[in-house]
This record gives C-alpha cells, sequence and structure tokens, in this order.
C-alpha cells in the first residue's frame, strides 16, 4: 500500500498507472486489443513521440522552449534521405551526420537565444521557418524513398510486442537521466531553469547551459526524425510538421514546468504513451480519425488545469 | 487615464518608430527592384492580387497583436479563423441565411471561442502558451469532427463578386477593411479607457492591478478582439477563394501572425502595440511572397527567407541601438 501511495505521488505514477489501467478496461472493451500485434502497432506509433517529448523536455529543464524542434526534424529527415539516395553514403555514416545536423541545428538556436538575449520563442520560431524552408527547398516537397532495405526492416521488426523502434528511446531514458541527475552539467542545466539568477551568482554560466540544452534537444530532433524515417520507409518532407503538440503535451502532462527546472523523464515518457494508446483505443473503437487531435488537445488542456488547481489549493493548505 | 501619456512614453514612442522606418525603406527598395526586373509587378492586375493577399496577413497580425498587447500570445489564431469560415459556409449553403447574417455570426463564434481562451487562462492560471496550443488542437479537431474534412463550394454568387470587385480598379474590399480595421485598433489602444486598461495590463500586471484596473476582464476582452479579428481574416479568405475549405489556417497562420507585428516592432513581453509596424510587417511578407516569383526563386524558399527576415528584425532591434550610437 505504501508502495502504491510512493508511486502515485511521483510525476511517473498516475501516468503509469492509467496506462495499465486503460489498457486493462481495452482488453475487456475489445478482444482485438491484447493482441501481441496491436500492442506492437501502439508501442510503434509512440517511439517517434517519445524522443520528440524528450528534444522538448530538455529545452523545457533550462526554462526556454524550442518552437523548431518538428522543423529541425524534418530538415534532418530530408538531409538523411538525400545523403542515402543521392550521395550513397553508407547507412551508418548518414545516422551520424543526421544526429549531427540535429546538434548544429540545436546549437544554432542555442548560441543565438544565449548570445542575444532574445527570447526562445522568438529565435526557434525564426529558425525553425527556416529550417523548414531550407527542407522544401532541397526536396521541392518530394520524399527521398532510397533508404537502404536493412533499415526500413529495423523499423518494422519486433521481438513479440517489442518493436524494435523502442530501443533508442529505452536507451536515451536512462542516459538522460544519468545526465541530468548525476553529472554535474545537468545539474547545472537544471539549477539554471529553476533560477538562473541564483545559478549564475553561484559561477554557473547559464548561457552556456542553455547551448548546451539547445544542442542536446536538437540532436534528439534528429535521432526522431532518423527513427521517423524508418518507421515511414521514406525520407518525406512531412516528418515533423505535427510533432508541435506532442512535444510539449507529453514533458507538460508528465509533470515538467514551463518556466524551468523540473522535469520527469519517465513522466515525458508514460505521457507519450498514454496518448498512443488513447490514439490505439480511438482507432479500436473505429470513431473517426479527427477526434484525435481534439483528445489530444483537451487531454493537454485537462492535465495542465488540474495540476494548477491541484498546486494552488496545495499551496493554500 | 490620459496623464498616463507622459514624456516618458512619448520618448518611448520615438525609439519604437525607428523599425517602422526601418522596414519601409526596406520596402520601398524591394518594390523598386523587383519592378526593375519585372515591369508587370506594379501592375493593376498584380497591386489587386497583392492587397487581397496582404488583407489576410495583416488581420492575422492584428489578431496575434491585440493579444501580445497583453503579453499573452494566440496559437490558436488559424484555428480560431477555420472555424469562423467553416460556420460561414455552413449557414450559407444549408441553411441559406443572407451573406451578412452568416458572417456576423461567423465572427461571433470567433469572438465566443477566444473568449473561451481568455477564461480559460484567467480561471486557470496557466499560461496563454500552453492554453491556446491546446485549444488550437481542440478548435481544429472539433471542426474536422463535424465538417468531416470536407470543403462547402455551394456558397452563393454574391460571396466571390465580394472577391472581385475592385475599388479605383486595383484596390481590393478587403484590403480596405484590414486598413480600416487597423485605423479603429489605433483609435481603441490610443483613446478608449478598455485598450489603456489592455496596454497597461500588458506593461505590468501587479501594477496595473494595484492601481484598480480589472486585468482578468482585460486579458479575456483582448483573446475576444483577437477571436473576431481571426474570424475577420477567414472570411476574407472565404470571399477570395469563394468557397470554405477546411484547410484554410490552422497552423499555416501561426508564423504570419507573429511575422507582421514582430517585423513591426511589437514586443512580445506587452505592454506596447503598434498597428503601423504591423501592417508594414505583413506588407514586407506579401513583398517577398510575390517577389520571389519575380525573381524565379519560387515558394519553395519562401520559408526561409520569412525565418531569415525575422531573425534579422529582432537581432536589427536588440543591436540596432549600438549602430545608431557608432553613427
Amino acid at each position: 500500500m505504501i508502495a502504491l501511495r510512493r508511486l502515485l505521488e511521483t510525476e511517473w505514477g498516475g501516468l503509469a498507472l492509467i496506462f495499465g489501467l486503460g489498457g486493462g478496461a481495452a482488453g475487456l472493451l475489445s478482444a482485438s486489443f491484447f493482441t501481441e500485434f496491436n500492442i506492437y502497432v501502439m508501442l510503434r506509433s509512440g517511439c517517434v513521440g517519445i524522443l520528440v517529448a524528450f528534444a522538448q523536455m530538455i529545452v523545457l529543464a533550462v526554462g526556454q522552449m524550442n518552437l523548431a524542434v518538428g522543423a529541425l526534424g524534418g530538415l534532418v529527415a530530408v538531409l538523411f534521405g538525400a545523403m542515402l539516395e543521392v550521395l550513397d553514403l553508407p547507412l551508418p555514416v548518414a545516422i551520424a551526420l543526421a544526429l549531427l545536423i540535429g546538434v548544429a541545428g540545436g546549437l544554432f538556436n542555442g548560441v543565438l537565444t544565449a548570445g542575444t538575449g532574445i527570447g526562445s520563442f522568438i529565435v526557434t520560431l525564426a529558425s525553425g521557418s527556416m529550417f523548414t524552408g531550407i527542407n522544401v527547398g532541397i526536396s521541392q516537397s518530394k520524399p527521398f524513398h532510397g533508404i537502404p532495405a536493412e533499415f526500413v526492416a529495423f523499423g518494422d521488426a519486433r521481438w513479440s510486442f517489442m518493436p524494435a523502434l523502442l530501443w533508442p528511446s529505452l536507451i536515451v531514458a536512462p542516459l538522460l537521466a544519468i545526465f541530468l541527475y548525476r553529472l554535474t552539467p545537468g545539474r547545472r542545466l537544471l539549477a539554471v531553469g529553476g533560477n538562473a539568477h541564483a545559478a549564475e551568482l553561484s559561477g554557473i554560466s547559464p548561457g552556456a547551459m542553455v547551448i548546451l540544452a539547445h544542442a542536446i534537444s536538437g540532436g534528439l530532433a534528429g535521432l526522431a526524425a532518423v527513427l521517423a524515417v524508418a518507421q515511414l520507409g521514406a525520407a518525406q518532407p512531412e516528418i515533423g510538421a505535427t510533432w508541435l503538440l506532442i512535444s510539449f503535451a507529453g514533458p507538460i502532462i508528465g509533470g515538467a514546468s514551463l518556466n524551468g527546472g523540473r522535469i520527469s523523464i519517465l513522466g515525458a515518457m508514460f505521457a507519450v504513451l498514454v496518448i498512443a494508446l488513447i490514439e490505439n483505443l480511438l482507432v479500436i473503437v473505429m470513431v473517426d480519425p479527427y477526434w484525435v487531435q481534439f483528445t489530444l488537445g483537451a487531454l493537454l488542456l485537462t492535465t495542465v488545469g488540474l495540476n494548477q488547481w491541484r498546486a494552488t489549493h496545495a499551496a493554500r493548505a | 487615464m490620459r496623464i498616463v501619456a507622459n514624456a516618458g512614453q512619448a520618448a518611448r514612442r520615438r525609439l519604437e518608430a525607428a523599425p517602422q522606418f526601418g522596414l519601409l525603406v526596406i520596402i520601398v527598395a524591394l518594390c523598386g527592384l523587383f519592378t526593375l526586373k519585372q515591369p508587370d509587378y506594379v501592375s493593376f492586375f498584380n497591386l489587386f492580387a497583392m492587397g487581397r493577399s496582404l488583407s489576410v496577413d495583416v488581420v492575422i497580425g492584428f489578431s496575434q497583436m491585440v493579444v501580445l498587447a497583453i503579453g499573452n500570445m494566440n496559437l490558436s489564431v488559424g484555428s480560431i479563423g477555420v472555424c469562423s469560415v467553416m460556420l460561414a459556409g455552413y449557414l450559407m449553403q444549408t441553411w441559406h441565411l443572407p451573406v451578412s447574417i452568416a458572417f456576423l455570426l461567423a465572427l461571433a463564434l470567433g469572438g465566443t471561442l477566444g473568449g473561451l481562451n481568455g477564461f480559460s487562462i484567467v480561471k486557470s492560471g496557466v499560461s496563454s502558451f500552453v492554453v491556446t496550443l491546446a485549444s488550437a488542437n481542440i478548435f481544429s479537431g472539433a471542426m474536422l469532427v463535424l465538417t468531416r474534412a470536407r470543403p462547402i463550394n455551394g456558397l452563393p454568387a454574391s460571396v466571390s463578386a465580394i472577391g472581385l470587385y475592385r475599388v479605383f480598379g486595383f484596390v481590393s474590399p478587403a484590403l480596405l477593411a484590414a486598413t480600416t480595421l487597423g485605423a479603429l485598433l489605433s483609435v481603441f489602444f490610443r483613446y478608449s479607457v478598455s485598450g489603456k486598461e489592455m496596454l497597461a495590463a500588458g506593461a505590468n500586471p501587479t501594477a496595473a492591478a494595484m492601481s484598480g484596473i480589472p486585468v482578468n476582464r482585460s486579458i479575456v476582452l483582448s483573446h475576444i478582439l483577437s477571436g473576431v479579428l481571426a474570424g475577420v481574416a477567414g472570411l476574407m479568405v472565404v470571399v477570395r477563394v469563394g468557397a470554405a475549405i477546411p484547410s484554410v489556417g490552422g497552423q499555416d497562420w501561426l508564423l504570419p501572425s507573429f511575422l507582421g507585428p514582430v517585423l513591426g516592432g511589437v514586443a512580445l513581453s506587452g505592454g506596447f502595440v503598434s498597428v503601423t509596424g504591423t501592417l508594414l510587417g505583413a506588407m514586407l511578407v506579401t513583398i517577398i511572397r510575390s517577389g520571389l516569383l519575380v525573381l524565379d526563386i519560387g515558394n519553395f524558399w519562401l520559408q526561409l527567407f520569412l525565418g531569415l527576415f525575422l531573425l534579422a528584425a529582432v537581432l536589427a532591434r536588440r543591436y540596432g541601438g549600438i549602430f545608431r550610437r557608432c553613427l
């Protein structure tokens, strides 16, 4: 009982419970839910979203936002496709370069924000537009199809209900946790997010931490884009166009604060999985696919509303 | 309330006028360049077409500007716009309502949705960014569920007739409507109590609340205004296309809504608006868009240029003072 209460007190505990109970209820409602294949489909639909959520979360941790996550993802996806199809680079080289491009895009955001003091909202709104412009300028809005077969096979591969595409998230999550909770730069990053002024007075350079957070964010957006290419089997220029909502919904529903300094890695992960579960359920009960967007928006609004309400009532008590 | 406008504000107004002058120079220079390259650029037909698309960009910019005034933002401008578009189309085609009544009801819907945004922000205390990010998806999602993403084509002929009407041979009525709205907004923010209260609440909410300004009411009011303006922009598209299309607005309006005000010198922190700046900012966007076609660069690179200009504008404002001191 105490263990359960402890679990529920964490940011991710409630979401994990919702995920479990929701899944259980879904299994009772529909026989087709608890099939190995359906669980695989559901988990696979969340793989890219988890990394997209992480990409936003690391910037939220330092107290900023990155509206360019999706645009950078689209650019990396297209360049990744071009490297494979046009330049004929070997797959590992192309993946490494794709991640580097992501980090470079993030560095661009970070250096501009930290160097000029202009808000991250405007900087990433502008840079996002530039990334999208380069993306459609290069691809002429046409996808690159020359993706190696083994990479596309990786996108479809599974072990029982576990999609191979989930592995990168499962590796990145503990790495992020070690970075943010055990390593000095990570601790400093969170300190700057919590109170930039106090952090600066204790000898931390906020600018450097902002740049670091944006660089990591870019790298994660790049990784998400590479996985999206594997998932879709082609480097579509539209990759990333719909990432804005999930990138904020994941971390915020997962318990991250928009003011910085507070995030939850498991929370963001389970939030994306709950969203994937809801999408899956909507498909199973065969309602209009248009309900998905509505439901996601309503879910985000309800969660932040409840959190705010809980916070004000906790403060009053 | 008049006393608030003191010497400091006048000095600030002069300072803020600087980016608008710079914008004007850039606009004139670009127009000259494009006309040299392609003399048809200033033909009546092209001016008419540019005016029609400019009016939409201007009103989208106004829609964002009124919430920036109070230090909020509205990511649901495009979603509210498309809701108004589809309601107007539905009322005209299915209920056979007269155009004017359908348009008024569509604007009322825009105001209501904006009011919902404002109400949620005030009641929950959640930031306008998150609330309008969520509501944008709620509005768009509801619209798609109700319309099943099908366009409404059977509009009365009078709708497209408005779109083709030309004043003096090259001015679109939509452009006249946009400039009239701009004039009204100027008067509203400069002379009306509500408008001044909004700016005061945007500049410093705590100080405003202490001096007895109903801050929450101002926030809701600015979001209602933003919703109505988003609806106006949507209806301008309906008139131009002659149909109600569910792919209008949405996330496509996010960047243009910020481009106009931010290029025109409006800060995201609130407390200041510039109607002229927003108008000029939107004008620059329209000129770049049409100019890329003239220069044979093609619209594929448009987003890159818009982003570059936005970045250049905020950098110029950040470092402009240093250059001016050097001169």
